[in-house]
């Protein structure tokens, strides 16, 4: 047997004006929304200065250099990242990081892991393991001598690093990769 | 990450349904090619960062799915508190009354007197002092009521 459908009887309960026009006006709320309305896009003027300015990454604020105290290793990397976004950083040799036409570059683990490390610009002679990270050897012979490593970091967060020459002081920096 | 996969789908979708409601309604039951390019941009940007690298079958049906259950959880909100209709929609507004024009109401709407006059055109109404009561809509339509002879 058909049931019967469910009824409620018609009830206006919407604001009328002059008893015949149901509007449903809320004038007080539509106010606090445009107070609203101002407040994001005072938000959103302000979240593209921040990332005109670099804040949010790529850009002139992002940008920092870490050195050791005796400048063998000089280090260009940006301080904030974005996640899935390349970036590189450059590490460049002083005098006293070249030994017998090599130079040897300590990475620690979290550049190939939380930073991403794609690949390394030249290719290194050789890649040994130990020590929590990479050690790379890259012939050189004659200053200046750069190792820029490309970055693609996949998960946001803080990430500490360290580089350097085994040995020598290490230059210790840390990212901060935005999602 | 799959939890990274639905919290990216659910932050796509509500950041996408503050900005159509912050951006504003325009009058006009259909929307305008300066609207069409809105829609589309702001899609397609946040398409990029939803989906980012995650091109697989199984992450676009997970993030479908997401948003169907957003959109369905926020319909029932709707319909279960006039509160949260009123921050999802809005509420109508009057933007003409008895011969006079509410006039924050049509700078704070971005509504001109000539979007109103077009809408009572389509109505049937041939001048403004045959208008009673011209009423925005939550759907972005302009209402008018014809003032009584």
């Amino acid at each position: 047997m058909a049931t019967e459908p469910m009824t409620n009887p018609v009830e206006d309960t919407v604001a009328k004006v002059d008893g015949y026009v149901a509007v449903g006006e809320d004038l007080e709320f539509q106010r606090r929304w445009w107070r609203f309305e101002r407040v994001v896009w005072t938000v959103f003027v302000l979240i593209l200065v921040c990332d005109l300015l670099g804040l949010l990454g790529r850009g002139y604020l992002a940008k920092a250099q870490s050195k050791t105290s005796d400048q063998s290793v000089t280090m260009d990397y940006e301080r904030i990242e974005r996640t899935n976004t390349p970036s590189i950083i450059t590490v460049n040799f002083g005098p006293g990081a070249i030994h017998g036409g090599e130079v040897r570059l300590f990475v620690s683990g979290s550049v190939v892991k939380e930073l991403g490390a794609q690949r390394v610009v030249p290719q290194p002679k050789t890649s040994e393991i130990g020590d929590g990270g990479v050690t790379y050897t890259f012939e050189a012979n004659r200053l200046p001598a750069t190792v820029d490593i490309a970055l693609s970091p996949s998960l946001p967060g803080i990430h500490h690093f360290t580089l350097g020459v085994p040995g020598s002081e290490m230059v210790q920096a840390k990212v901060t990769v935005l999602p | 990450m799959v939890v990274a996969t639905v919290l990216r789908a659910v932050f796509g979708y509500c950041f996408l349904i503050l900005m159509v409601r912050v951006v504003g309604r325009r009058p006009g039951a259909q929307l305008t090619p300066f609207e069409f390019v809105l829609v589309f941009y702001l899609g397609g940007l946040t398409l990029t960062g939803v989906v980012a690298d995650e091109i697989s079958l199984t992450n676009a049906i997970t993030q479908i799915v997401t948003i169907a259950l957003c959109h369905y959880t926020l319909t029932w909100l709707r319909t279960r508190s006039p509160r949260i209709a009123r921050l999802l929609d809005g509420t109508p507004l009057i933007l003409l009354e008895r011969g006079r024009w509410r006039t924050d109401t049509l700078s704070g709407m971005k509504v001109q007197d000539d979007d109103v006059m077009a809408s009572a055109r389509v109505q049937g109404v041939k001048s403004l002092e045959e208008i009673d009561t011209a009423v925005l809509e939550r759907n972005g339509e302009i209402s008018i009521l014809k003032a009584q002879k």
